[in-house]
This record gives C-alpha cells, structure tokens and sequence, in this order.
C-alpha cells in the first residue's frame, strides 16, 4: 500500500514539473501560434545563470552564492529577460509570417542559445550544490517523500492557481485570453498585441526560470541539453492536451508525467527501457480519438 | 682521359649527392596525426589525453627522438562530427603519417580509425572502451589504449564481493550509450561468478537525461531485503543526479560504479558523498601508490601549469608510450612490422599499467584498476586491484546475451 502512494507521489511530482513546462509552451502558442522549443534553452541558461561563466568544470557560484530569495529572483529574473529578449529580436519581426517560419526561427533560437552556453560554460556536464536540504525526505504517514518533489509540486499547484486568477480577475489576463481565443478580433478591439505577447513571454520566462531551479534542486547538475527532455515531453502534453487551451497543457503535462513513471514502474525489466515508446505511443493513440486534444478551445476550431 | 676523370668526378659527385639525400631521407621527421575532436562535447573528453600525447612526444623528441628521427604531429578536428572524422582520418592518412590517433570513444573514433586501417597504416583511440575498436571491428591495425568497459564492471564487482565482503547488489543502468551496458555486463556476469544468480536482487534502467529517478527508487525501496550494494552503470550529468536522488532518499547503501564516473567536478551535485566506490585509471588527488603515475602528473604539470582536467588523460601518453616501445623494437614505423610487435605485448610495464594485446585482442581486459572511493568531498586512492575473472569474446562483445 505504502508502494502504491510513494508511486502516486512519484507520478505527481513529475507530471506537476512537465505540467509546468507544457503551461509555458501552451501560454505562448495561444497568444502567437509559436510552438517555442528555445523554452528548452530558456531553463538552461537559468540552471547555468547559478555559477559563473568561465569554461572551468569546477565553477564558483554567481546566484547560486546569493540568499535563497535573492537567488530564485535573479534567476527567474535573467530567464524572463532572455525570453523578453528573444521575443523582441527573433519572433516579433516574423509575427505575421506563418506558424511554421516561426517554429523554424524557434529552432534558430534553441541552437544559438545552446552554443552559446557551449561557448562560454564549455559542453562539459557540471555540479552545483544548492538546495541541498530540500532534497531530504519528509516522512509523511510512513512514506519517505524527497522534499524537492513535495517541492515540485507545491510550486506547480500555486502557479496554476496564481495564473488561473490573472487570466480571469486581471485586465491584462482577460486581454490575454481574449488574444488567444481571436488575435485579429481583439486587437480591432483595442488590445494591445506588443504587450500582451510581451507579457506571455516573461510568463513563459518566468515558468522557465521556476522549472530550471527544479531540475538544479532536484538533480544538482548542469548540462547543455538538461531543458531538452521536459520540453519534448511538454509539447507532447500541450499537444494531447489541446492547442491553445491552458487546463489542457496543464492536464497534458500531468498526463505524460504520469503515464511515464506509471510504465516505469509496471513494465517488466526488458521492456522498460522502451518507456518513452509507450508515452508517444499514447500520445498517437489520444491524438487519433481526440486530434484537437482533449481539451478543445474554440480557438483551435477551424474558423471560415 | 680527360673525358674519363670527367666522368669519375661527375659520378663521385651524383654518388654523394645521393647519399646525402638518402641520409635527408632518413632523418626525415616521424609523423603522428591526431584525428580528435578540437570542438563540440566530445572536445572535452579528447583534450586532456591529446595534451599528455603531446608531452610523451616532446619528452622523445627531447631524448633524441625516435630511431635517431624527430617526431611531428598535426591534428585535423573533427568537430565532434563522424563524417569529419573520417574525413579529417583520411586527410591524416594522406599526409603521411605513420600513426593516426583517434578520439576518445568508439563510435566518434572509428571513421578516422577505418580511413587508416584501409590505408594500412596503424590507428590507436585513447580511450574507447569498446573492443570493436581492434580487430573483429575496425580491423587488425586498430587498437585503444585503454580497457573494455566490461572489465570496469567486473573488477568493481569483485572488489566489492572479495575486499568489501558484500553479498547482494542491486543494478541501475542508464540506457543512453553501449558503454554503460558493456560495464553493467560485465558487472552481472563477475557478481553472478562470484556470488550465484540469486545474488543481484533486481535490475532497473534509467535514461541520463530523465529530470526524476523516482520510480526507479521507489522500486528499490520496496525491495523485500535491501541490497548491499546498488551498482551505477551511468556517466554524468545522468549518473550525478541518480547519485544525488538516490542519497536524497535515505538510500546510504554503498553504490558501486563505473570509470566515467571518476574525477571530483561532479562532486559537488552530492555534498558529503560516501560509499561511493569506483575502478579508476589513475588518481589526480596526489595520493596515487604507483610512482610513474606521480611523475606523469609532475611533468603534466610542468608542461601545462596544471593537472589533467581528466584521468583519462594518462591514456594519450601511455599510447605513445606503447606505439614508440613498438617502433624501437621493430626497428621501423612500417605499421604491420609494429603491430607485429604489439601483438606480443604481456603484461608488458606502460605508465597506465601492465598491457597486453594478442592478435585477436587489441583492448586491455585485466589490467590492474585503482579502486577509489569518496570521502570528504574527494575520490581518494583505496588500493590498486586487478581482476582474476577475464571476460570471454562473447561478454566482450556482449552475444547471445
């Protein structure tokens, strides 16, 4: 029984921290129709934003060596600054060209930041210590929980509650939502298109930020391609969750996380490491009964 | 008359002329060409061996050369690219050289490898672990400095059973690349020699880049009795996070694992890391038994102004090491009439130890290993320790299994 929790908690916490990702994939689809893969980047160039830049393997710290609030903030701070700043040079001079020249200019985006890294921190895998205490387990009613995944999953249901509240109670989510549902036809109506991207960027910035000090908490490395993984798996849970709808993403991320560690967990020792097969097995599967996700805004319907 | 001494003078002449050239000729330079990745992730992995080939080559060259003749090296970077590589080996190979080094691994060293295997000429990989790199793969003129990943899971897998008296081992292996399969083989074949079938309680794979190991320690910990010992077959970033997940939840059981893992730079992913054992090449940390080691690291350091970034780096020079031992004795750079000599090596002394090839194995399968363990936020030398268990051509290139 205690097994079965402990697999519970484990398929919560990481479908909470792909949920996390796929939000931030799915925020910036709605509003721009780009299916943004340097969000990938964006989580690393945060997790390296921790040590200084120099090609040592053996770094000292930059923000790691900060307090723990000042540290999160300069963190989440440089990601929302490098997604604002990717928006402005790279996506919003191809705003009105089609979906698929963006996806190209996303990709663009994801290699330059990559090598970048690769150019300063060299393409060697480093360490960092932070956090250390959060990694201890908690135990809670006979089961050993990590404290980084009652972490991960604290910090996603308080970033799903506080988003939910801006996009409804707030004018900016509401022109948000608006510009999502039709872009067109809530700029006639006087919605202002710079912002609203802008500030979808810097919310994407800030998810990013969040997941890059999860993944560092959680695994105490750093690596070029340590964004890649959850990004692929979020934009499978934004697509199986539905384009453009929020809840969707969100559903999606918890979904692939789940079904992830639930097919490690149950499938015999060969099998196991097919794991992902079965995710996008799954994936093909809910895309051929549901191929507009499984939940479907109206924005993805296909307009005359 | 006249006409005669003419002739005697101008075939004196031609005659001294041609001797002076056929002496040109054979001080001409020996040539090294180094087919290796100067940039992209594997660069990483190949500069510290590469600058250790360079300082072996500086100290022969200071010592008089090899066979009275200077040696030259040039490199072509393969930018971490296999069809550079075979490029880069073919340009290497075109050039002249009369031995081609290549990278690091198996997979990014063999393009290179095989252009000069086609040519005739002798390649050697610093460090791959995989024994195609010889001749069932590449072919009879290739070879590694190093060791099969195979015996790295074995001589752990003893030391474990024999020295630290542990009975049952749980194995984790990260799927990503061949080499941590070879290891983990090699590992349940050694464990299962040693202590029968029913002694490894459980396997479970992982992927190096999996964010969460979760599930997998989960599994552990329901285990129905807990392991003695849980081996890692991983390298980083993959193998520091299993490491640090595995310890964040309360598992404190010793866990075993393999060469990539060696070095301090991921350390500080586990603050306080213990029990943590591998089979190392050599130690950076000055407390290596053997003294060749600690003059190797004494002229590195005189050389660069600083240690290897890697313990790998010992690899570049005991390659030169061997190949220029081989070319003394043969008399000649020919790279068959050198091979043939290397193929006689048994437990001939190199600076990384004891090497043996024959002519169907061209990788290390018992050379002595340096246990090391983690104290104090360091690895530290525990003892030097060589595998009886020899793994067979079937576990070495993992058939029928």
């Amino acid at each position: 029984m205690t097994n079965v929790v402990q697999v519970i908690v484990d398929a919560g916490a990481l479908g909470s921290l792909y949920a996390l990702v796929a939000l931030a994939i799915g925020l910036v689809f709605g509003v721009m129709r780009l299916i943004n893969f340097a969000q990938a980047d964006y989580a690393t160039i945060g997790a390296y934003s921790l040590v200084v830049p120099t090609a040592s393997i053996t770094p000292p710290l930059m923000f790691g060596a900060l307090p723990t609030a000042l540290m999160v903030g300069c963190v989440i701070g440089t990601v929302i600054l490098l997604a604002l700043l990717t928006e402005r040079v790279a996506f919003r001079p191809l705003r009105n060209s089609n979906p698929a020249t963006l996806l190209i200019s996303s990709f663009a985006v994801s290699y330059f930041l990559q090598n970048l890294v690769v150019l300063v921190h060299s393409g060697r895998p480093k360490s960092v210590g932070i956090g250390g205490s959060l990694t201890n387990a908690v135990e809670l009613w006979g089961i050993r929980i990590p404290g980084v995944q009652l972490l991960t999953m604290g910090v996603a249901a308080t970033l799903l509650v506080v988003l939910v509240l801006f996009l409804k109670k707030t004018p900016l989510g509401i022109q948000m939502r608006a510009a999502a549902e039709n872009f067109q036809m809530a700029r006639l109506l006087g919605v202002p298109a710079n912002r609203v991207i802008a500030v979808a960027f810097a919310i994407s910035g800030f998810l990013a930020g969040t997941v890059s000090l999860l993944l560092v908490i959680q695994t105490g490395t750093l690596d070029i391609k340590m964004g890649l993984m959850p990004v692929v798996y979020a934009f499978f849970a934004t697509v199986i969750g539905g384009m453009g709808s929020l809840p969707g993403a969100a559903l999606g991320g918890f979904i692939v996380g789940v079904v992830s560690v639930l097919l490690q967990t149950y499938l015999p020792t060969d099998l196991r490491p097919f794991r992902d097969a079965g995710v996008f097995a799954l994936v093909i599967l809910i895309l051929l009964f549901r191929p507009q996700g499984l939940i479907v805004t109206s924005a993805a319907r296909e307009r005359v | 008359m006249k006409k005669f001494y003419l002739t005697m003078v101008c075939s004196a002449a031609f005659a001294a002329v041609s001797a002076a050239s056929a002496q040109a000729q054979d001080a001409a330079p020996i040539k090294i060409g180094f087919a290796i990745a100067q940039s992209g992730w594997l660069s990483n992995y190949d500069a510290a061996p590469f600058q250790a080939a360079v300082l072996k080559i500086e100290e022969i060259n200071k010592a008089g050369g090899l066979l009275g003749r200077k040696i030259e090296y040039q490199i072509a970077d393969t930018k971490t690219d296999q069809a550079l590589a075979a490029t880069g080996g073919a340009q290497l190979v075109d050039a002249g050289v009369d031995l081609l080094v290549v990278s690091c691994d198996y997979d990014f060293g063999a393009p290179a490898a095989l252009a000069a295997q086609q040519a005739g000429k002798i390649a050697i990989s610093m460090c791959a672990g995989d024994p195609k790199m010889g001749v069932q793969g590449v072919g009879p003129l290739a070879f590694t400095a190093t060791s099969a990943a195979q015996s790295e899971g074995i001589a752990i897998a003893e030391y474990a059973q024999k020295k630290m008296g542990l009975k049952t081992a749980y194995v984790l292996e990260d799927v990503i690349i061949e080499y941590n399969k070879s290891a983990c083989a090699g590992f349940d074949a050694a464990w299962k020699a040693g202590g029968g079938e029913a002694s490894i309680l459980g396997k479970d794979t992982f992927r190096n880049e999996d964010p969460s190991i979760a599930a997998q320690i989960t599994r552990i910990k329901s285990l129905p009795t807990p392991p003695d010992a849980i081996m890692l077959c991983s390298v980083t970033p993959g193998g520091a996070s299993a490491v640090r997940q595995l310890r964040a939840a309360g598992i404190d059981t010793p866990i075993l694992s393999i060469t990539a893992m060696s070095d301090n730079y991921w350390l500080n992913a586990v603050p306080g890391l213990k029990d943590f054992y591998i089979p190392g090449l050599i130690s950076l940390y000055g407390d290596d038994p053997r003294p060749e080691v600690g003059t190797f690291l004494a002229a590195f350091k005189a050389r660069y102004g600083d240690l290897p970034a890697s313990s790998y780096g010992v690899m570049g020079y005991t390659l030169i090491e061997q190949w220029a031992y081989a070319v003394e004795k043969a008399g000649t750079t020919d790279s068959q009439a050198v091979v043939d000599v290397m193929n006689t090596f048994k437990d001939q002394p190199f600076t990384a130890g004891p090497t043996s090839y024959t002519d169907q194995l061209h990788i290390q399968v018992n050379r002595p290993w340096l246990i090391m363990k983690v104290e104090n936020d360091s690895f530290h030398a525990v003892e030097v320790y060589r595998n009886s268990f020899v793994p067979d051509m079937k576990l070495l290139f993992r058939v029928g299994q």
